[in-house]
């Protein structure tokens, strides 16, 4: 937030109130090295000196109170202030309902402030009432739907008050917005792992969701990332799951390059090999094949990435053929 | 802009940028008045990777340093109680605070670890710190859970503030204020579905909490405890950040800082070999500003320090001609680091000759 103060023509200086006359200001000490000086408004000067001065005297004030809330406009990002801010509220005995409220503003003039959220943070476990927290973030999160702070006090309700209940719907719809949030799916996966549980019936419910949206969007990292996420849960593994790999098999028929969709199929195959499982589909050579068209058509990119990866297939390749040599010749 | 012209490394003017920024900064940056110090750090290690440290003056030098020093919060003279100490980021704070709000006048982990940066790219050595302090400083702010609060005066904790603390004890040479069994199990459990790490537990993975995770573990010699499985999730989707420059998370747009969040990241696990070269200096330099200095995160968008210094820090990882070369852990020059390495042998020798 900018220090808009000069522009306010209404403002009086702390210093030329009255009501104020009894406190001394306390000026920055900046020593005598001045580096990285930034030149402050004079209303900024101003409130942060009063603000030193109630700091030092620990004046536990309604004014103090006050004092908190103009240092903020110009700072939101000042711990220390709502540090001192919070000290005001327990001694005075402040309605932290007010509270939240005041907080929710500030939180929507700065969504992406550490300082704010953490306030509102401490207010919640106070009143240990999280009521509000479901709206509030879903507010902050219809600005920005990727805001990383929303997300962190959302989960962080949730999970400590058991907000489960409505929470696969708010995804749901945020999903359906766009295919393409990654944070949306993160929530996804922290419901599921949190309260619905990894049961073999969730498992496949999953699988078969983000298989629909997989087929409306093929190249969707966020999707195909959490189709492994899911597969971690599956005992048969990336591999043995015949939805996944006829899907994506039938993908592959309908010409479908998606690197993400290559990347996948080659992560079933390096599972067959590390399990002893290759099949005609599943194997050293298909991955080769698939990392050389990645590497040269489909993933450019990262070219360098995929002949690496390629190399690795390649060993395992020359083992496949010499285990099948060892059989052909025991076989003589 | 020409992009065609844009190739080229406007060197001078970014040595002016920094230069500019050490001095005085319009009202607009009040916001940022408790953390001056980041926004030193970004230019002195700016003008470090740039070669031009020996451009600023015995005078300016003298001032910085002074300026840090002042800064450090001292043990409490009555009883002697260290928790609060480490540096400041401001003077903001920066007054005689008697109980019970002595507290307040605290040191913060970021500042506390960019501050030693900033002395140490200024060739000092460190012989006004006081070590003990700063670690016994650090050893307050881990939490049950393992990672780290900023400031003793109510902060929130997560990635960000482990990775501060490893880098102070890493530079301080001194881990009994780090828990690292406790730290790598938290850096363990914010490894996400995709094998990316976030800002805590179950959060979404990240570019900037993931180089922060990486170059903990790696400060801290935990590198081993991630599985075959985790490293090489964690080498693909860093890799898949890349779409020309490199985004911080999938989905998202590319921004300048994540050519060093991602690429540091690669690099601590020895696979920014991997990543296109090309295209990442290509982004890079369309978001410099050729005239007056800096990088910003997007083309044609504000500069800043922030986006400036770690633009040319993601280009010295690849090789860029003219940088220094950047210790890709404590996101400071090989230059500083030799620097720092020399001084980790001077203690070890005085520690020898107490004995």
């Amino acid at each position: 937030m900018s220090d808009s103060g000069d522009s306010d023509v209404a403002w009086t200086y702390y210093k030329d109130r009255p009501e104020w006359n009894d406190v001394t200001p306390v000026p920055e000490d900046e020593g005598p090295n001045l580096v990285v000086v930034i030149a402050h408004s004079e209303k900024f000067v101003d409130v942060y000196d009063y603000f030193r001065a109630v700091l030092q005297n620990n004046e536990k004030s309604e004014r103090a109170l006050h004092l908190t809330k103009d240092a903020v406009e110009l700072n939101p990002a000042n711990y220390t202030v709502w540090q001192y801010r919070r000290d005001l509220l327990k001694a005075l005995g402040t309605d932290l309902r007010s509270e939240l409220d005041y907080v929710e503003l500030v939180i929507k003039n700065s969504p992406k402030n550490y300082q704010v959220w953490h306030h509102r943070r401490v207010l919640v476990e106070w009143l240990q009432d999280p009521s509000q927290e479901l709206e509030l973030t879903g507010d902050a999160l219809m600005q920005d739907p990727k805001n990383y702070h929303a997300w962190q006090h959302r989960q962080w309700a949730i999970k400590t008050f058991g907000l489960y209940e409505k929470e696969m719907d708010f995804v749901d719809n945020l999903i359906t917005d766009d295919v393409r949030n990654n944070s949306a799916w993160n929530q996804r996966y922290f419901i599921v792992n949190n309260h619905l549980g990894w049961s073999d019936l969730n498992v496949q419910r999953e699988i078969c969701y983000t298989l629909e949206k997989i087929k409306f969007i093929k190249n969707n990292e966020s999707a195909w990332n959490y189709l492994k996420g899911v597969l971690i849960h599956d005992k048969r593994g990336l591999s043995g799951n015949a939805v996944v790999t006829s899907f994506c098999e039938e993908l592959y028929k309908n010409k479908c390059r998606s690197p993400y969709l290559l990347a996948f199929i080659i992560d079933i195959c390096d599972e067959a090999i590390k399990k002893g499982e290759t099949n005609c589909l599943h194997n050293a050579t298909r991955a080769v094949e698939l990392c050389q068209a990645l590497a040269t058509k489909y993933d450019k990119i990262r070219s360098k990435y995929w002949n690496y990866m390629c190399e690795k297939f390649k060993k395992a390749q020359q083992e496949e053929e010499n285990n099948k040599e060892k059989a052909a010749n025991m076989d003589e | 802009m020409n992009h065609e012209e844009n190739k080229i490394m406007a060197h001078r003017q970014h040595v002016k940028y920094f230069m500019r920024f050490l001095n005085i900064l319009p009202s607009s940056l009040s916001s940022h008045d408790t953390t001056r110090v980041t926004i030193a750090y970004f230019s002195v290690s700016g003008l470090d990777v740039l070669g031009a440290i020996s451009s600023v003056s015995l005078d300016l030098r003298t001032r910085i340093i002074e300026w840090i020093y002042r800064l450090q919060v001292h043990p409490d003279k009555n009883n002697g109680d260290m928790s609060m100490c480490g540096f400041q980021g401001s003077s903001t704070i920066n007054i005689d605070l008697d109980p019970p709000n002595n507290h307040y006048r605290c040191g913060h982990l970021a500042m506390t670890y960019t501050g030693l940066c900033i002395l140490l790219a200024m060739g000092d050595d460190l012989s006004r710190v006081n070590r003990k302090a700063l670690v016994a400083g650090v050893k307050a702010l881990q939490t049950e859970e393992g990672n780290f609060a900023a400031t003793l005066s109510g902060c929130e904790s997560d990635m960000r503030f482990v990775y501060c603390a490893a880098c102070v004890s890493y530079i301080l040479n001194d881990w009994s204020g780090f828990n690292i069994e406790k730290a790598t199990d938290y850096i363990i459990k914010s490894i996400g579905y995709d094998y990316g790490i976030a800002q805590c537990p179950e959060l979404e993975s990240h570019g900037g909490t993931t180089f922060c995770a990486l170059a903990t573990l790696s400060l801290t010699n935990q590198l081993h405890k991630l599985s075959e499985q985790q490293v090489e999730g964690l080498k693909r989707w860093l890799l898949f950040r890349q779409v020309d420059g490199f985004q911080g998370r999938p989905n998202k747009p590319v921004d300048t800082c994540y050519s060093f969040w991602v690429g540091a990241s690669l690099k601590i696990l020895d696979m920014l070999q991997y990543s296109n070269y090309g295209a990442n200096r290509r982004y890079v330099y369309e978001t410099q500003d050729t005239v007056v200095g800096g990088f910003s995160k997007w083309p044609d968008t504000c500069t800043d320090p922030m986006h400036t210094y770690l633009g040319l820090a993601g280009l010295s990882l690849i090789g860029e001609s003219g940088l220094l070369e950047i210790e890709p852990t404590l996101n400071i020059t090989k230059r500083a680091y030799e620097h720092l390495k020399s001084l980790h042998a001077k203690w070890d020798n005085e520690d020898l000759h107490v004995l």
